[in-house]
């Protein structure tokens, strides 16, 4: 039996490591993509997203950037992959409403041994900034009018590639590094076409920029276990500007934006076999206003969560601990002066696949969210799912 | 397998399904549009500018001969069509079927290959609409004399291959035997019967005979015909059915027609289509930087440098005028534009694709090139005029910098479309819509 577990689990921890090739997709997952820098993404696993955590806080070993210490918890070589469809319906007041759905995989990492501590690679995303838009006109030509039809298409996301290490001090601490370096780039595309009142062979107006995204950051942090109930941990994030360079035939300037500092603190607390979190988020970017064009606003992405975890629920004889959460947050970028705000009620379930002397080696987590995002006049709804699997191995 | 393991099996089965599942249905990716308020860059302007011959074109030359009036399939006939144009049709026919199948005095059929050839028809259907005439007109039908090609024959040349030029001995395909008179008249229908006997179907029975063919000819003054096809209807006498008469229909080989004056080459215009056809070629040169006129400077600040990717429609405006009086189209003329790959290589420069973007090329209608002269008409090369400018086509390659106007096909009839030249008031003019916006930047 015990060969036949890892047998799993190493194949996983290779599907793991084949996932980890190519880059996490980002893809559309709000309309408030349109605005500034777009809107950030967390690369958390499914339990952080059903207990509306922020990634940082929860006990037991975990393999998000935003919680470099709780890497340190982790006691085997681990992969792990997350997954996450989107549905979002949106509406305007007085214009349109409208729905759509995406699909991201915004982390995926491995996890080694080294020193006695635990070095990882992680592939997170951090702002999603895809949309598309459209207006329409007319062109008066000595002929006749023609109609036109401007489509404007962003596609474009800024991930991070991490490489951080942890160390446990002692049984109760953990510490952790993250350096990661920005990737990614966005493609700005607007095509004119023309209506097909004028002649054939009418040809569209295409003016285009494609920018390469870089830059670094260094994340630390720290975690601790109080007397076998309380869990605290905390992390900061300091990152470098975030350069965007102009590829190859783009006429666009080179830009820079300036990021913030992000401080993240979470706590949980176990009463029996229920475990309660809290967590929050602190970000100012109100500093990367003076970087941006037009009347986007740039402000503060401060949020906090709440969850519960019930560990003793089961599922075919198997740990299956089901967790609720609720999180609120406001996104740092905005159309105009209206905050834009983020309420999301989760839900989600864990399943332990394979466990041996308390160490799990193939795990999923199942999240369901419930969310809205509002600002002035326009606001959206999503569900919104989470999965990730995690595999170890020796 | 205990219990515990087929459950563990079956949850790895489930898990995994749930996952994959989860991943197709959200791989439909979708946009989010934008709403209100939604940051768009900023909008392109677009306009036009038209500019004159000498600052685009240059070295207009018309060149004739392109195809032969045979690969048209029909004829025409004209006598002192418009005062000039007397024109004749050539046919000849595939060889007379060897066998019928009649009723034999049994009353069976049965094929029989005895057969006697004892007279027959031959019938000409007409274009009415393509047809000038609205009265009767009297045609003649008969048997040519000497040996023709069909491919290369003309008013004058019987035959007109490499090395062999050999003249009709009467010009117009002359002389011929008479067979027979016939009145057309477009009000009773629209075909007209030559009847044969048996010595004129006898003459175009050995297909070996290079002289075998009928000639068309009208005799009345003042109408040019379209003759669309013809049939010989060969009457027979069966050995096994002696006192029947069957028909047999017999198809043409070839139809062709010859015609005179042949009309010189424009010396000032342009002039596109007839059979054999007329091209015209000229060199383009997009200006890469215009200033002016005003109002466009006015819009986008002079001098201004095009881009290709800024040319959204670009189109040579040609003015229709009148066309000789005999070749005046009675049809629609479809107009074509090609790059022509090697200049130096005229007549016989291979040429590019159609660049006009429809199928049937440039619809034009027909009076525009007979009592309704003066009307513009545009051409569209946009592709071309966006190469020019990148100084290279989709394959990396340098573009040609000459256009070949043409017919859509190749001959389409023996009219011909005629427009102003250089010089003229209504010179042809190149008419750029460019549109124009502004770098795109990061928001």
């Amino acid at each position: 039996m015990m060969t036949r577990c890892l047998k799993l689990s190493r194949v996983a921890f290779v599907a793991g490591a084949i996932a980890m090739v190519s880059a996490p997709e980002l893809e559309a997952q709000s309309v408030f993509n349109a605005a500034g820098l777009g809107v950030p993404s967390e690369a958390l696993d499914g339990r952080s997203r059903a207990m509306g955590s922020m990634g940082i806080g929860l006990p037991g070993g975990a393999f998000m950037p935003t919680d470099p210490a709780a890497l340190g918890r982790l006691s085997v070589a681990t992969g792990v992959v997350a997954n996450q469809p989107s549905w979002v319906d949106y509406s305007a007041a007085g214009g349109p409403s409208g729905s759509f759905q995406g699909n991201r995989f915004p982390l995926m990492g491995l996890a080694y041994p080294v020193f006695d501590g635990m070095m990882s690679f992680q592939v997170g995303s951090f702002l999603d900034q895809n949309y598309t838009d459209s207006r329409t006109g007319t062109v008066d030509l000595s002929t006749e009018t023609v109609a036109t039809n401007d489509e404007f298409i962003q596609d474009g996301s800024v991930s991070n590639l991490n490489l951080g290490y942890a160390q446990r001090l002692g049984t109760d601490v953990s510490v952790g590094v993250t350096v990661g370096r920005y990737a990614g780039s966005i493609v700005r595309t607007l095509t004119r076409t023309f209506g097909d009142e004028i002649a054939a062979d009418v040809n569209s107006y295409v003016e285009s920029g494609r920018w390469a995204y870089s830059g670094f950051h260094l994340t630390t942090g720290v975690s601790a276990t109080l007397t076998d109930r309380y869990h605290v941990a905390a992390s900061v994030q300091i990152p470098s500007n975030l350069d965007a360079e102009a590829q190859d035939d783009t006429d666009g300037a080179d830009r820079t934006f300036d990021l913030p500092v992000q401080y993240r603190a979470g706590v949980s607390a176990t009463f029996g076999p229920v475990l309660l979190g809290a967590s929050a988020v602190l970000a100012d970017w109100s500093e990367t206003q003076a970087d941006l064009t037009g009347s986007v606003q740039a402000g503060s992405a401060n949020g906090y969560g709440l969850g519960v975890e019930f560990a003793r629920a089961r599922l075919w004889g198997r740990d299956a601990p089901l967790r609720f959460g609720y999180r609120r947050s406001t996104l740092p970028f905005a159309f105009d002066a209206d905050e834009v705000t983020e309420r999301i009620f989760s839900g989600g379930v864990g399943l332990a696949l394979n466990r041996t002397n308390d160490i799990t080696l193939a795990a999923v987590d199942l999240a369901v969210e419930r969310g809205r995002r509002w600002a002035g006049g326009i606001s959206e709804n999503f569900w919104r799912g989470t999965i990730s699997f995690q595999a170890a191995g020796f | 397998m205990s219990d515990l393991e087929s459950k563990a099996r079956w949850l790895r089965f489930a898990v995994s399904t749930a996952m994959l599942c989860t991943v197709v249905a959200a791989c439909d990716e979708e946009l989010p549009l934008g709403v209100v308020d939604t940051p768009l860059p900023a909008g392109p302007i677009t306009v036009e500018v038209e500019i004159p011959w000498s600052d685009f074109a240059s070295d207009l030359e018309v060149f004739g001969g392109y195809g032969s009036p045979e690969d048209l399939g029909v004829g025409f006939v004209a006598s002192q069509f418009a005062g000039t144009l007397d024109a004749r049709t050539l046919i000849r026919y595939t060889g007379y079927p060897s066998a019928v199948t009649v009723r034999d005095t049994t009353g069976a059929q049965r094929p029989d290959s005895t057969i006697t050839f004892v007279g027959g028809r031959l019938v000409a259907f007409f274009d009415t609409l393509a047809s000038t005439n609205v009265g009767p007109v009297t045609l003649g039908l008969g048997r040519l004399q000497q040996e023709w090609d069909p491919t290369t024959a003309s008013w004058t040349a019987a035959i007109d291959t490499i090395n062999d030029l050999r003249n009709w001995t009467e010009a117009g395909a002359g002389p011929v035997v008479v067979v027979d008179t016939a009145v057309w008249d477009p009000a009773s229908g629209d075909s007209v019967v030559f009847v044969l006997d048996s010595a004129d179907v006898a003459a175009w029975a050995d297909t070996l005979d290079l002289s075998r063919g009928a000639r068309i000819e009208s005799f009345d003054a003042g109408a040019r015909l379209q003759i669309s096809q013809t049939r010989l209807r060969l009457d027979v006498r069966p050995s096994s059915n002696p006192d029947t008469i069957a028909e047999l229909s017999v198809n043409p080989r070839s139809t062709t027609f010859i015609y005179a004056p042949f009309p010189d080459p424009s010396p000032d215009g342009v002039r596109i289509g007839g059979a054999p056809s007329w091209r015209t070629v000229l060199d383009v040169a997009i200006p890469a930087q215009i200033t002016g006129p005003p109002e466009f400077c006015a819009e986008v600040g002079c001098p201004f440098e095009i881009e290709a990717g800024q040319v959204s429609f670009a189109a040579l405006k040609l003015t229709s005028r009148t066309t000789d009086a005999a070749f005046q189209p009675t049809d629609t003329v479809r107009l074509d534009v090609r790059p022509v790959f090697d200049r130096s290589a005229m007549p016989k420069s291979p040429l590019g694709g159609s660049l006009v973007g429809a199928a049937l090329g440039r619809a034009v209608a027909p009076d525009a090139f007979g009592s309704n002269p003066g009307v513009v008409i545009e051409i569209p090369f946009t592709s071309f005029a966006r190469d020019l400018l990148r100084g290279e086509d989709a394959n990396g390659n340098e573009p040609p910098g000459t256009l070949a106007l043409l017919s859509v096909f190749e001959p389409l009839s023996i009219a011909f479309a005629s427009f102003e030249g250089p010089g003229s008031a209504f010179e042809p003019v190149l008419r750029l819509v460019l549109t124009i916006g502004p770098d795109m930047e990061l928001p």
